[in-house]
């Protein structure tokens, strides 16, 4: 009986889902058709869409599974996730409308064609594309997961867990490769209102329904888990002080060129919805704070928990306590929190793909949409399918995703503002950095020293690009400063006529010759 | 960034967060039943959108100043 209810209400979600998703392709007004409308939304989402969206590609399933199990496990070390997702935001006050203009200006859709156009290179955007890709991966496989345990759990053992890897990679691809980002902002409306109403319930009711409120909970923590409750946390393995703040400083200089995260941006109308969402996102990580808590509450009600299932923290007090059918809502704002971010993920994988892999082959230059689209399929499905056949080869790859992408900060943050940083400087520095991390992160030496290991390998990254600026050859580019470089202040109108949303962005070699204005002085 | 000293509100965060971790790495006092370190980290995620609105306000009232630059604002120095 129970199974029935939260089963049917999920399928409902789903078909609600997919149905959002596929109808958001007509809100496209007229730039019909071409890539920049797909990938970007058209660059036409303004304040509230790009919040919804940006909060939803960010709150993952690992906030409901990741947080509650870290929560349980070890405690203090989870507040790293909301260090540095407000941190981050903040460096996105900058980042953000710089990458937005200089994109908007160039006629550019994601990282990889941003550092192309920046160094002049198209290689280096076929490059920087598949590296991505190897860091992405591993994330779609961990949304495919998350959303299988998710609704395995609250469909009382209705659905297994290979039908409903299934359904997540069914349902995402389907509105995906229809409506492209304005699909995911669409789909990220609903998902932000079931979360947000259904933590917010969450945070009352359990405390209220174990502890007979917030004071006995929190006295309870306190007199019995004081372990968990400051760093280094409970039995974590070196996660203390020293990690916490190389890890939030890391992932927040990361997250702002965080391929999904710039598509967000990229698909803004204007600088200042990317302003005003840097002011107020953060509200969004008060959320983080459930998940976390609960977690910590669930090791009074479920001791013992270990391994993956300690992931199940929160869902465990969830079944255990409410009736079916909001059991039934609660896994469904869990299951859009994989979908969400999934999509976001394979849209980004598809562009990268699209426009500076198959698109930088001259054959296959003209139809760089349609190449997204194949993309996004085969990206999901192969996913999917090493999920079914080999899960840990992507979990491990997961371990670098992260510090790897971190490699890229150098060569896009400093090389933007900075004339002087050379290819041959950040090219360097960023294979050399991504070496340092695969050689520490593979032999488990992370964190090393008490220090997060792609911190270590982000200062070495810098020094050799630094180095080899200095000191190596330099390349001839003649094209002025404004041309090359980006600044937060620039409004982005003067490049090639994105701004009435023509598509033009489709084009190869789009990066238009335009610049006239003196160099921003940084 | 010495041309825009408002944007050192966006160094905020990293301070409540990062900064002065060592200081408030404890569970007493209790603020409203609230682990010290917890009740923490809600007050600077709190905070956080005031800083960044601050840098934001800094920004604007500095654009208003130089109407001078026809529309974009190009000429950041």
């Amino acid at each position: 009986m129970n199974a029935t209810i939260a089963t049917s209400i999920f399928a409902a979600f789903m078909v609600l889902t997919l149905a959002l998703g596929l109808l958001a392709v007509r809100g496209g007004g007229r730039g019909k058709g071409g890539l920049a409308e797909w990938s970007v939304g058209g660059r036409s989402l303004g304040t509230v869409f790009i919040w919804v969206l940006m909060a939803g590609e960010s709150y993952t399933s690992f906030s409901y599974l990741g947080a509650a199990g870290w929560g349980y496990n070890f405690g203090a070390p989870v507040l790293y996730v909301l260090a540095y997702m407000s941190c981050g935001y903040a460096i996105g006050f900058v980042v953000g409308p710089m990458l937005w203009s200089y994109a908007r200006r160039h006629g550019l859709v994601g990282i990889t064609d941003l550092v192309a156009h920046r160094y002049g290179r198209r290689w280096l955007g076929t490059a920087v594309a598949i590296l991505a890709t190897v860091c992405l991966l591993p994330y779609i496989q961990l949304q495919i997961t998350g959303m299988g345990v998710v609704v395995t759990t609250i469909s009382y053992g209705a659905i297994s867990l290979n039908w409903a890897y299934f359904i997540g990679f069914a349902v995402t691809t389907l509105f995906v490769v229809v409506s492209g980002l304005r699909g995911s902002a669409w789909v990220s409306v609903l998902k932000d209102v079931l979360v947000i109403a259904t933590l917010a319930f969450l945070a009352v009711y359990v405390p209220q329904h174990y502890f007979g409120g917030y004071g006995p909970f929190l006295d309870r923590i306190v007199a019995e888990k004081p372990q968990w409750l400051t760093f280094p946390g409970h039995h974590s393995g070196g996660l203390d002080q020293g990690w916490f703040i190389t890890t939030s400083l890391l992932n927040s200089l990361t997250v702002v060129i965080f391929p999904t995260t710039v598509a967000g941006y990229l698909g803004a109308r204007s600088a200042d919805a990317l302003r005003r969402n840097a002011v107020l996102l953060p509200f969004y990580n008060v959320l983080l704070f459930v998940p976390m808590l609960l977690g910590m509450a669930a090791l009074f009600v479920v001791p013992g928990l270990t391994g993956a299932d300690s992931n199940l923290a929160l869902f465990k007090l969830v079944v255990d306590s409410l009736p079916a059918w909001l059991v039934g809502v609660t896994g469904v704002a869990a299951a859009l929190s994989s979908i969400v971010p999934m999509a976001v993920f394979m849209l980004v994988i598809g562009t990268m793909w699209g426009r500076s892999v198959l698109g930088a082959v001259p054959r296959l230059a003209n139809r760089q949409k349609l190449w997204s689209q194949v993309v996004v399929v085969v990206a999901g499905a192969l996913a999917l399918l090493l999920t079914y056949t080999a899960p840990n080869t992507l979990v491990r790859l997961s371990l670098i995703s992260y510090e790897g992408m971190a490699q890229l900060v150098p060569m896009i943050l400093l090389g933007l503002v900075w004339r002087r940083l050379t290819l041959y400087g950040a090219v360097s520095g960023l294979a050399v950095g991504l070496v340092v991390v695969c050689g520490l992160v593979f032999t488990e030496h992370d964190p090393v020293g008490g220090v997060n290991a792609g911190m270590v390998a982000l200062a070495v990254n810098l020094v050799v690009a630094l180095a080899v600026t200095w000191l190596g050859p330099r390349p001839v580019d003649d094209r002025p400063d404004a041309e090359v470089l980006a600044s937060d202040l620039d409004t982005g109108e003067d490049g090639p006529s994105e701004a009435a949303g023509t598509g033009r962005g489709a084009e190869p070699g789009a990066a238009g010759e335009s610049g006239v204005s003196p160099s921003p002085a940084k | 960034m010495l041309k825009r000293p408002t944007l050192l509100w966006l160094l905020v965060p990293h301070v409540l967060y990062l900064g002065v971790l060592p200081l408030v790495n404890r569970v007493t006092p209790t603020v409203l039943g609230l682990p010290f370190l917890v009740f923490w980290m809600l007050l600077a995620t709190l905070l956080t959108p005031a800083a960044v609105w601050l840098a934001w306000r800094g920004d604007r009232k500095r654009a208003a100043r130089r109407p001078a630059a026809p529309a974009g604002e190009r000429g950041a120095a």
